[in-house]
């Protein structure tokens, strides 16, 4: 049962990063886009992402909830020392969530759109940095985990491991793997011009994702932090990003083709790539403090605990997958593949 | 104040804020599908407007309470990370599965905000009652978690450790029932009643006078039966805490000495310091009764207990009071509801509309009063005398600026959402058919 209560743990991790991410990214194409674009975007998210908007921050619920019932000394620490990037992270998904629905919800247009607006751009641009700097907080073998917190200072200890340069840089690279995603996904909705626009931010989103992973790698390779260090030195990790990197060229050729759902997949497999490389080096170490690495697999929850917590899963699995997947498929976040080649051909 | 007392006040704030917004996203939803239904079967445009109408509501409710309660997952181990280091894997399992109710609730939710004039009517029609239920599902689940810190069960504590767990066995905690009972018909009823007030005070404002009281009637009708069944609730709960939890039930009635044949004090202000009540009304043996249903029972007097196991009593007295007060006049209101179906005249007197325009936010007032009696009156535990509060809360200094950081973010947003719902009833009022 640990490894279906393991497996559901990634799978709600990546499916928050890809569908999470490419909510968080339609923000910030938004943000990062021309007055006249700003308002195609608002439509084109609402049509495209709405039916599914809430459900995909719900995976956020569901790691963590995983996290303190299978494996309560990874949730304690990352609750206790993350306390203030966690509270902005909770501040900017209520911003976003609140301001996303009253912009479309609310009975009359008026001026009172301008703070919505500015409001859901802004938080979705924060927002993904936030947790980008949470998870580098992390691995970044800053954390100082003890029980005696009168011999430290507030800084050290709650500041220190998550602001500094290299959280500050793998926030930036969240956020930029966020644009990506949601530019890639939206080249899929829309046609002509507004079409070319997000080829357009789709190029550049890869762009500035591709320099700051190389930023990111050189910055922790040189400032000597175990993670990158142990990530450019591990051959797994390293095949998978060259192999995310020649993937670039395909995605690329699928998305002038104009082969939406090819080209959805190869971005999404793109975030895979990074993750699995990412996690691999170091599995089942995350966390990485100052003093030492803790691994997840250490102190988890008594068996009965994970079987009971295996069956809610794979029970609560059972129905929401197929009900999200019938959601997507309604309102054609998925194509069927054949009618999907057919308008190629077309 | 210290570190644990703005904890405590942002866990209160929080939760008190979180309450409101839950009920309605959970409760609504039903209006809506009723309303919906009508719709189907009469094709009486009135109805699709209010349909339509509710839905934004809802839509707004559901992501105010889907966003605090995402905060609220959080701020659980965030301010009390030692509690839920022990409690979270023991209670994990009522918030997995509501974790997967929540995700049906939202992947319904878009089905149905989003299926007009493209999904089959009935199958559309339908994704809404699975909102429904499936929000009221979210609601026990949680507070079936509530209840194991009241009844704390499924698991061994030796030596200060947490062992031999069953997950199942907490979830079926003693309390689950009628706390969960309890909450969802106060959720029932503070939400009927709320909104039934917002049309009653349409109505006599004069404006689309037909779409209110369709509304009107939904909405109450809801609500008068379950402000009807929750006094059987409310006696099943009280003779479940004079049970399991004395201390709580003498501080809900302040009674400090041990009695049989105990009175039910009514009012009355509470002396902590000389441990007394002034002012109050007493009605003889009456106590006694209600908790063990016997008017000679022994009921234990906070005297009883050491000092430092005492909840603050005031407080939690005159919660009960305002709660079992409030909760004792819709009843009655319920009552005359009924009554006014068969005499029709009523409702054209302006006082009905004003009276229940008057009742609108009495029932939150309970609700939150209610949930301050079953929290406050657990103190000083967090986990039922396993768990001190002051020892699960968090390492970390400075709570205060949390503190008010969430209260200026959530009174912030329950002005815009109020402001909002005002917006769509002048939308409503203005809309031509």
């Amino acid at each position: 049962m640990l490894y279906v209560v393991l497996f559901f743990l990634l799978f709600s991790l990546l499916l928050y990063v890809l569908l999470g991410g490419a909510d968080f990214g339609a923000g910030i194409v938004e943000l990062f886009s021309s007055r006249e674009n700003k308002k195609v975007n608002r439509d084109t998210i609402y049509r495209v992402m709405g039916p599914i908007w809430e459900a995909n921050h719900i995976w956020l619920i569901i790691l963590i909830v995983i996290l303190w019932i299978a494996f309560p000394v990874y949730f304690n620490i990352i609750i206790i020392y993350l306390h203030v990037p966690l509270t902005l992270v909770l501040l900017g998904i209520t911003m976003r969530g609140v301001s996303f629905v009253f912009r479309h919800y609310d009975a009359f247009q008026d001026k009172s759109q301008l703070i919505y607006n500015g409001l859901f751009r802004f938080s979705s641009f924060v927002t993904p940095i936030f947790l980008g700097m949470c998870f580098a907080a992390l691995v970044g073998g800053e954390l100082i985990v003890t029980e005696n917190y009168t011999n430290y200072g507030f800084y050290d200890l709650f500041m220190q491991p998550w602001f500094n340069g290299f959280s500050i840089l793998m926030g930036l690279f969240y956020a930029s793997l966020c644009a990506f995603l949601a530019s890639t996904l939206l080249i899929g909705e829309s046609e002509g011009d507004i079409r070319n626009m997000y080829i357009r931010k789709s190029k550049i989103s890869t762009g500035i994702l591709v320099l700051l992973g190389f930023v990111l790698i050189a910055y922790g390779f040189f400032n000597e932090i175990a993670f990158i260090r142990d990530f450019v030195t591990n051959p797994i990790s390293i095949v998978c990003i060259i192999l995310s990197g020649i993937l670039l060229f395909p995605l690329w050729k699928f998305i002038r083709a104009g082969r939406r759902i090819l080209s959805r997949y190869f971005a999404g497999l793109q975030v895979v790539l990074v993750l699995f490389a990412a996690l691999v080096a170091h599995f089942p170490h995350v966390i990485i403090t100052s003093e030492e690495e803790i691994s997840l697999l250490e102190n988890i929850s008594p068996d009965s605990v994970i079987m009971v917590l295996g069956i809610s899963l794979l029970i609560g699995g059972g129905v929401i997958l197929p009900g999200l997947f019938h959601l997507m498929k309604s309102f054609k976040m998925i194509k069927i593949f054949d009618r999907d080649e057919q308008q190629f051909q077309k | 104040m210290e570190n644990l007392d703005y904890a405590r006040l942002q866990m209160a704030f929080t939760l008190g804020f979180h309450i409101i917004f839950a009920c309605i996203g959970m409760v609504m939803p039903f209006f809506m599908v009723v309303s919906h239904h009508k719709w189907l079967k009469t094709r009486n445009p009135v109805y699709l407007k209010l349909t339509k109408a509710w839905l934004k509501g809802v839509a707004i409710f559901f992501v105010t309470g889907a966003v605090s309660g995402t905060a609220l997952s959080f701020e659980l181990g965030m301010l009390w990370p030692e509690f839920m280091k022990h409690a979270g894997p023991i209670i994990g399992m009522p918030f997995s599965l509501e974790g997967a109710a929540f995700f049906v609730e939202a992947i319904a939710l878009g089905f149905y905000l989003y299926g007009w004039n493209k999904l089959p009517e009935k199958f559309h029609w339908f994704t809404g009652v699975i909102i429904g239920i499936s929000g009221v599902l979210s609601g026990i689940l949680v507070v079936a978690a509530n209840g194991w810190m009241n009844a704390p069960s499924g698991f061994e504590y030796i030596n200060g450790e947490f062992t031999n767990v069953d997950p199942v066995q907490a979830f079926l905690n003693p309390a689950w029932f009628s706390q969960a009972l309890h909450m969802t018909l106060a959720a029932f009823v503070a939400t009927s009643f709320g909104v039934a007030g917002i049309h009653a005070f349409q109505i006599l404002r004069g404006k689309s006078v037909e779409v209110h009281k369709s509304a009107f009637k939904i909405a109450i009708s809801f609500g008068a039966i379950a402000a009807l069944l929750q006094p059987i609730s409310g006696d099943i709960s009280a003779k479940d805490v004079a049970e399991r939890q004395p201390a709580k039930l003498a501080a809900m009635e302040a009674h400090f000495e041990t009695e049989e044949g105990a009175p039910l004090f009514l009012g009355g202000i509470v002396d902590e310091e000389n441990k007394e009540v002034n002012y109050k009304f007493e009605i003889p043996n009456a106590l006694s009764f209600l908790a063990f249903g016997d008017f000679e029972a022994e009921v234990k007097g906070l005297n009883e207990f050491p000092e430092d196991e005492i909840p603050p009593v005031a407080i939690v007295h005159y919660a009960f009071q305002v709660m079992v007060g409030i909760g004792t006049l819709l009843a009655l209101a319920g009552l005359l509801f009924f009554v006014s179906l068969k005499k029709k005249s009523w409702m054209n007197n302006k006082k009905y509309w004003w009276f229940f325009m008057l009742l609108a936010p009495l029932g939150f007032l309970a609700l939150e009063a209610g949930w301050v009696v079953t929290e406050v009156g657990r103190q000083p535990w967090i986990i039922y005398q396993i768990m001190r509060t002051s020892d699960a809360v968090t390492p970390m200094p400075g709570m205060k600026f949390s503190f008010f950081m969430y209260v200026a973010v959530y009174i912030l947003l329950a002005i815009t959402v109020t402001w909002l719902m005002q917006r769509q009833i002048k939308a409503l009022n203005t809309q031509k058919d």
